[in-house]
């Protein structure tokens, strides 16, 4: 059994090299990211193990319960998480070339609303009440471009057409406050990509706006992706947005990687007991619309935390050794690593009966 | 902006009215008859008679309050009993200097204050932060005649800087005029510069977890810019609401400094009227000194439209 693990684990260091597969350098790459807060109990990591990849134009979209670590790791990679009280524990996340990680905090800021932009997920309180909507947008462009200030609030204005802002002129001198939800996020939109980046993570974008304008504004970042070529991280709660725009799919439970592949893959072929619960019912053909369905109990607190699979006290499949190995994360089928001592299900389920 | 100027004046009215009946109410209460201290030696009935009619005292007390308010108005607060002089002249005579001394304290306060409070917000948790708030602490309980007899002796009997007391009238000679306002100001500023640096700190760090902060740096704005434009900003309402208070208090609670510097101010003035009962000053004193915290209310009202455009749209 030991044997076995040691064999899976080992195909997954393969899956995951970079050597392996050296013709298409991917645009992001993240490998091993590991992250705790201060005063979490000793070896739980809010992300642990964390390692995907983004290749030039594509989209991966990041699903997960509230508090699963998707947020944290998307400002990990923006460095707008606030250390202490995070720590980046071990982890590498390779962008053109570059350890974000590695770099410093003025590099960071060099590249932060450049060539890597972050969109997020309360537009209301987002944008700073005290100044214009085009005094917002006209500074990070003034911050990374050698223009005029009039050369600026010229982009700024030409942004807000972009994000299809009614009356933009106008716009360009109000202020937040005089900003519906809708409007406030298509401003946030406006400045994230006024510098053109080649990476955008929107952290769940819509979550906080009416259901009606949902479908707007996801619309809009995908014609604006489509416009530009840029790739994009999306963090989203929602399936048929999932099964819409996503090239790729990562599915996070508690701070880990628990599933991973190509859309189909994942819509098609769930392996995981957390992506099929998500999913709402066993395993099927066919891709499912609208929102995550909920699994019964909660993501654990730190302090509760399983040693082995996190997923144990709520999977349907637990057995005993759940709860004190902690499952590799394996390549089930080209390309599309499942996190579970029993994947694939169906194969195992067979065995058993 | 305009008319929220005048609603802010329009509900300023009931807060003077207020005053005004409180400061007449303390004039009625007070012990002895006016017409006897008036008299004097003179105890002929009939002149009292007459006294109690020139100055309406046999009318109602509300007639009373009116005909009060109607001298008010007219610049007519009385006539100090010590002195012979109008109470309305001595208070403008006297106030101007406070109000610059006031102004320059001001100015030393901000200037501690608010960069104090920023950085140790800033490096909240760090050594730096700790420091600041224990210079700020000591900053609190050294008492200001304390300061100010140490100055006095270090910097005008040791070092001969700056002179000890004394005051000269900007009119007549500027430059001394400020510095004999340096060390006054500092003794004075210090002591408000500990409670504006800790509601700084405390605003800006409500601030620096706002998710528009954030946003700010998500743009790669420098830490300053941060700081400096997009926090501050923001955490100013709190500052601007103690720092006209402050100035409010100023006006009338600088009497220990001005005593130690002998800056003949308001301070001075409240205590010698105290000291000798002389009512109609008192009274003059606490009218103008109400007045005063109404203005600098409305004061900060103005600033806080400036500074939140949130506000300018409120009805
Ligand atoms: N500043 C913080 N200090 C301590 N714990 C935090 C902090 N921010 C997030 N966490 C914890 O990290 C976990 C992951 O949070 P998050 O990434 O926001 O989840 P989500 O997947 O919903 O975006 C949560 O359990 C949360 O409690
Ligand atoms: S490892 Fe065990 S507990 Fe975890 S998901 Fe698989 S079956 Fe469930
Ligand atoms: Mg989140």
């Amino acid at each position: 059994m030991i044997n076995e693990a040691a064999l899976r684990s080992r195909e997954t260091d393969l899956a995951v090299d970079p050597l392996a597969s050296p013709a298409s350098e991917p645009l992001l790459r993240v490998e091993n990211l590991s992250i705790r807060f201060d005063g979490a109990p000793k070896g739980i990591n809010v992300v642990d193990d964390v390692s995907f990849s983004l290749a030039k134009g594509k989209t991966l979209c990041i699903v997960g319960e509230s508090g699963c670590g998707k947020s944290v790791t998307a400002l990990a990679l923006m460095g707008l998480l606030p250390t202490p009280p995070a720590r980046i524990v071990q982890g590498t996340a390779h962008f053109e070339g570059k350890d974000l990680l590695g770099l410093t905090e003025r590099e960071r800021a060099d590249l932060r609303g450049n060539s890597t932009a972050m969109i997020f997920q309360e537009p209301m309180t987002s944008l700073n009440p005290a100044f214009t909507v085009g005094d917002q947008i006209a500074e990070g462009i003034l911050r990374h471009r050698k223009v005029s200030k009039t050369e600026a609030w010229e982009r700024a204005l030409e942004m807000l057409r972009r994000v299809r802002i009614p009356a933009p002129e106008k716009r360009l001198r109000a202020y937040p406050h005089e900003l519906s939800g809708g409007m406030r996020q298509r401003v946030m939109i406006a400045m994230a990509l006024a510098n053109d980046p080649q990476l955008l993570i929107a952290d769940e974008p819509t979550t906080a706006l009416d259901v009606t304008i949902q479908a707007q504004i996801i619309s809009l970042i995908r014609r604006l992706q489509e416009e530009s070529g840029m790739s994009m991280i999306l963090i989203t709660h929602d399936l048929g947005v999932v099964a819409e725009i996503a090239d790729e799919v990562v599915v996070m439970y508690a701070g880990r990687v628990v599933e991973s592949g190509s859309v189909e893959a994942i819509f098609e072929d769930p392996q995981h007991p957390y992506t099929i619960g998500l999913m709402g019912s066993v395993p099927s053909l066919g891709r499912r619309q609208g929102r995550l369905a909920t699994i019964r109990g909660s993501v654990p607190p730190a302090e509760l935390m399983p040693k082995g699979c996190r997923f144990t006290p709520r999977c349907p499949f637990a057995e005993s050794r759940c709860a004190t190995e902690p499952p590799p994360l394996v390549e089930a089928t080209p390309k599309h690593h499942v996190r579970c001592w029993y994947a694939p299900l169906e194969q195992h389920r067979g065995a058993v009966s | 902006m305009l008319r929220y100027i005048a609603r802010r004046l329009l509900i300023a009215i009931p807060t003077i009215i207020l005053v005004s009946v409180l400061v007449f109410t303390l004039q009625q209460l007070l012990p002895g008859d006016p017409v006897l201290t008036m008299a004097g030696e003179e105890r002929d009935p009939q002149v009292l008679a007459f006294l109690r009619e020139k100055y309406r005292l046999n009318d109602p007390i509300p007639v009373q309050y009116f005909v009060w308010v109607g001298q008010v108005l007219q610049g007519n607060l009385g006539i100090s009993l010590r002195t012979d002089i109008p109470v309305l002249k001595l208070i403008l005579t006297k106030l101007p200097v406070t109000i610059e001394l006031a102004i320059f304290a001001m100015i030393v306060a901000l200037a501690i204050g608010i960069p104090a409070g920023i950085i140790s917000a800033v490096k909240k948790g760090t050594a730096v932060d700790y420091a600041t708030n224990v210079v700020a602490l000591s900053g609190l309980s050294i008492p200001n005649f304390w300061l100010g007899i140490l100055l006095i002796m270090l910097v005008s009997v040791q070092w001969q800087l700056l002179p000890a007391s004394g005051f000269v009238p900007p009119s007549e000679d500027l430059w001394l005029n400020i510095k004999t306002m340096i060390m006054p100001a500092i003794v004075l500023g210090t002591g408000l510069a500990a409670s504006l640096m800790r509601h700084t700190r405390s605003a800006m760090l409500g601030v620096l977890r706002s998710d528009y902060i954030r946003t700010a740096r998500a743009k790669g704005l420098l830490g300053h810019v941060v700081i400096w434009k997009h926090a501050l900003r923001n955490a100013l309402m709190p500052i601007i609401t103690l720092s006209t208070l402050l100035f409010g208090e100023l006006l009338a609670g600088a009497v220990l400094t001005e005593q130690i510097f002998t800056i003949p101010g308001f301070g001075k003035l409240v205590v010698d009227a105290v000291f000798n009962r002389d009512y109609a000053v008192v009274q003059g004193v606490v009218l103008c000194t109400a007045v005063g915290f109404i203005f600098m209310n409305l004061l900060a009202d103005i600033l806080y439209v400036l500074v939140n455009p949130r506000l300018r749209h409120a009805r």
